[in-house]
Order: C-alpha cells, then structure tokens, then sequence
C-alpha cells in the first residue's frame, strides 16, 4: 500500500460509559477510495464525527498528513484539509443554494477563487445550477446529497470523508453519486466512505475495512472482500451478479 | 380627544422603540443560541453606572457616556457569555445545558446587582440628558429629542443587523449557525467564536439601548437591570422567539400598549394591562405578532 494519508490508531469513541469505538485502527491510502462496511450501529458514523472532530476520543491517536488531530475543533480539521459529507446530508435549509457553497468555503478568503470553485461546481452539477437561488430545503434528496458534496468540496479537501452518501436514494441517484466518487479520485482527491451499498463501494474503491461492534474485523482488497464467505453472505448475498 | 390619542399614540412608538433596542439584543442571543440569558439588562445597567461613575468623576460628554455604557455593557455581557453560556454552548446539548446557562445567567445578575451597589451605594443616581432644550412641536404634537433619536437608533439598528447578517461573512456564519448548527462546524466555522460574538454584539446593542434610555429618565438605579430583562423578554415574546422583525414589531407594540394603557386607566394599570395582554397572545397565538402578521407558520429566526 502506498503512503497512508490518514493513520486511525486504537481510537476509543464513547457516549457516557457506552464504547462506540473499542479501539479502532486502520488507515487510508494516498490517492485511494477507501470504504468502510458494517452493519447499523457498528460505529461508522462515529468514526466519520471523530475524524472531523464532532467527537472527542477518549483515546487513541489520528494522524492526517502526518500531523496528529485527535480532539482537535472541527474548524481547525476543516483547515487542515478534512472535510465530511455527514449522514443525511445535513444542509442548510434555509439558506440558498449558494449560499451553502459560501459556507462551504468559509475557512478561505480568496473571494476570486471562492467564485471561480462555485461556477466550476455548478458545470459539474448543473441540477445546483438550475437552483442556485432556491433555499436548500426545498432540493429533493438526491439535489440535497449533490449539494453536500459540493459545500464539502468548497473547503477544497485532501481528503474527503463520506458517510453512507447513498442512503434513501433512487438507484439511479446512487449510479450518479459512485460516478461523481470516481471522479473526484481521479481529480486527485482521497477518499474515505461509508457505505451499506457493498455493490456499488466494489465497483470503485481500492480498499475494504469492515467494522462490528465497535473494532476492525476485515482488512483486504476489493477481491478479498468478495472471496470472503461470511461478509459475502452478510452483505452481497441475496443480490445477483 | 384625537390629538391626545394621536400623542399617545407618538409616545408609545417612541417608548416602543427603546423596548425595539432592548429586545433586538436579548432575540439576537436567543435566537443564534436558544438560549434565554437573564443576565442581559444587569449587564446593560452595569454599562450604565460604569457611565455613571465616569460621569461623576470627569463629567465629560454625551459621546463619551454613550461609548463608556456601550463598552461596558458589552465587557459585563463577554464576562457572562464565558461563564454561563461558554461551557453549555452547544445547541442540542440538552435541557441539562439550557437549564444550566439559564440559572446561570440568574445567578449573574445578583452578582452584577450587588457589584453595581458596592460600586455606587445611593439606590439614585442623576444622569446627564441627551438633549437639555424643549421638546419638539409637530403642530399640536410634542416630541422629546431623546425619544427621536431612540427611533432613529432602532431603526439604523435594524437596517444594519439586517445588511450584517445577509451581507457579509460573519453574517453568513451566524445564519449557518442557526439554520444547521452541526453542518456549520463540518463547514469549518468556529462556533463557539459565532457565539462569543453574537453575545458581544447583543450586548453592545442592548448596551446603546440603556444609555438612550438613562439619558431620558436622566436617572439610574439598580433596578435598570431587571427591568431591562424583562422589557427586552416582553417585547422578544410578543413579537415571536427569536424573530429579529418580531423584536422590532415586539417593542413598538409594547410601548403602545403601555402609552394607551397608561393613558385609560391611568398608570398603576400600565404594566398590568401589558402582562394581561402577552399571557393572552400567547395562550392564543405562541408563535408572536410578527408570524400573525406574516400569516405563516412560526419563521425561523
């Protein structure tokens, strides 16, 4: 594996006396799609708020860069080059549509580049184009998951975490979103999801962790993953090929 | 008859327009925070005396005593805001947080009363005019100067939180804050900083409010405080929660009532009269008159 670029070590996430995270490690390669599978309440959200600095560990080390950020605030995370689409999208409904870009941007203060990443944003989503003025409570799911990664994306990460970017939406969204995934990985974006959709994380990322109950229990190539008879049960079973 | 329901009418707008200040400070702390700061008119009244004793010992001018007022009122809200509301800060932290800041802030304004009254012992003060000459005549109407440059002041006020808020950068951060308070961290703003400020702002705003309002009872006591808190909070509630158009709408409504009031039944009644009407608006209308104006549901602030 090339050179990590995020390095997780036995990080222990807690709400009250309950772990959410007994000691997570893993890391995410330079240049890579990295995606994380597991079922509900296994921790993936919670590693995606503690990686952006939402949560606090109770323990344990995260490097980016080289750099260790754990417990930093999430402005100081953003600065450094994280940025996270989080679950549900979590727009600002009653701000416009560039508006939310603006907030996306607000760690910089180069106004004419500022300007110039909204209009080359609006080229790659021309539906945020169309409703550059309309409040974002009123996109539909898929425009409202479109604008999330775009609002990350004005920060101009290193590295972009995503969490389940496919909950709730038509297939076809889906396609569209694992597209635009792809896409910015080859733009040179590194690439850190969550995801349930196992078949659709196959198609593009380069390395698979598994995460139950709170710790790592599968680490291997998009192959290995699909070699492995338990996940493959659990997660590509009743679909066909 | 009408010339006297005319120059109520006139004087409660005016009236109104200090209450539109008091309360534009306490809707810009509720509505970024949710969180009610009790402390916010003992904050003000310790501006105020920090005037009063500036007033004492140099006697300068009217500029002066409004910077002094303003600057302490802002200084005493900074110091509030960093122990009560600081370490609950988060919206969504819970009842616990909000419970937490609100008795807080309670226990605050005792501290600030009784470091207002070590500080100056009289319970009266004297406090210099704005303006020592006649009221104005607008025909049969009079006008005092003081309570024309409240209305001018709201309204300045009101025009220039609304370019703040949708013009610029920190603008954008509050009403990020506001609209999504998780997605604004994610978008790499710094919340708590958002906070600390709104709070300095509100302040200040409610820190020119109390120096208008010194100035044209020409008085201060240490009741200033509380009565400040709760003119702010009337005005807050029965424009609507954390609406900045309600708070305007909230204070000129408040000072009508209470001009028209006073003037009816005299005024023992006046402060009553205003009770009576907010319990009935609310148990009515919750959501305030600036959303039963707007026919809509209750806005977001």
């Amino acid at each position: 594996m090339s050179e990590a670029v995020l390095e997780i070590s036995d990080v222990v996430t807690a709400y009250g006396k309950i772990e959410a995270l007994k000691g997570v490690t893993l890391s995410v390669a330079r240049g890579s799609i990295t995606c994380l599978l597991g079922p509900n309440g296994a921790g993936k959200t919670t590693l995606m708020m503690t990686a952006s600095g939402i949560l606090r560990p109770r323990r344990g080390s995260i490097r980016f860069g080289g750099a260790e950020i754990a417990g930093r605030a999430p402005h100081d995370i953003v600065a450094r080059g994280i940025a996270l689409v989080p679950e549900n999208r979590l727009v600002f409904p009653h701000m416009t549509v560039t508006e939310n870009l603006a907030a996306g941007a607000y760690q910089r203060d180069d106004k004419g580049a500022i300007a110039e990443d909204i209009a080359r944003l609006f080229t790659r989503f021309p539906n945020l184009k169309e409703r550059a003025a309309q409040d974002a409570g009123t996109l539909s799911g898929g425009e409202q998951q479109m604008l999330a990664v775009a609002r990350a994306l004005m920060s101009r990460p290193k590295l972009l975490l995503m969490d389940e970017p496919s909950l709730g939406l038509a297939p076809l969204i889906v396609e569209e979103i694992f597209r635009i995934i792809a896409e910015l990985n080859r733009d040179g974006t590194t690439i850190f999801l969550v995801e349930q959709n196992a078949h659709m994380a196959l198609k593009v990322a380069h390395h698979f962790y598994l995460i139950e109950q709170g710790r790592v229990t599968f680490s291997g190539s998009p192959g290995a993953l699909a070699e492995d008879e338990v996940i493959r049960r659990a997660y590509l079973g009743s679909v066909r090929h | 008859m009408l010339v006297d329901l005319l120059q109520n009418t006139l004087d409660g707008l005016m009236l109104g327009s200090a209450y539109a200040l008091l309360a534009l400070g306490f809707t810009l702390i509720f509505g970024v925070l949710r969180r009610a700061n009790l402390a916010y008119g003992p904050a003000i009244m310790l501006g105020a005396y920090a005037a009063t004793w500036v007033h004492l010992q140099f006697h300068p001018g009217v500029l002066v005593l409004a910077a002094v007022t303003i600057a302490g009122a802002t200084l005493a809200g900074a110091y509030v805001e960093r122990l009560c509301f600081a370490p609950h800060g988060r919206r969504g932290a819970g009842d616990a947080g909000a419970i937490a800041s609100m008795v807080g802030s309670f226990a605050l304004w005792m501290q600030l009363e009784e470091a207002a009254t070590l500080w100056l012992p009289k319970h009266l003060y004297g406090f210099p005019p704005l303006y020592d000459g006649p009221p104005l005549g607008l025909g049969p109407l009079t006008l005092r100067v003081e309570y024309l440059a409240m209305l001018v002041c709201a309204t300045l006020v009101c025009f220039g939180l609304h370019r703040l808020l949708n013009r610029t950068r920190f603008g954008l951060a509050v009403r990020a804050v506001v609209d999504q308070a998780d997605a604004a961290r994610l978008a790499g703003i710094n919340v708590p900083r958002v906070f600390m400020l709104v709070f300095a702002l509100a302040s200040a705003l409610g820190g020119l409010a109390g120096y208008l309002i010194v100035a044209a009872h020409e008085q201060v006591t240490p009741m200033l405080g509380m009565w400040s808190t709760l003119k702010g909070m009337i005005a807050m509630m029965l424009g609507g929660l954390g609406s900045l158009p309600g708070a305007v709408v909230g204070g000129l409504a408040l000072g009508l009532i209470e001009s028209h009031s006073q003037w009816l039944f005299g005024p023992q009644y006046r402060d009553l009269i205003a009770f009576l009407i907010l319990f009935a608006l609310l148990a009515v209308r919750p959501s305030g008159l600036w959303a039963m104006l707007r026919r809509s549901p209750a806005p977001a602030p």
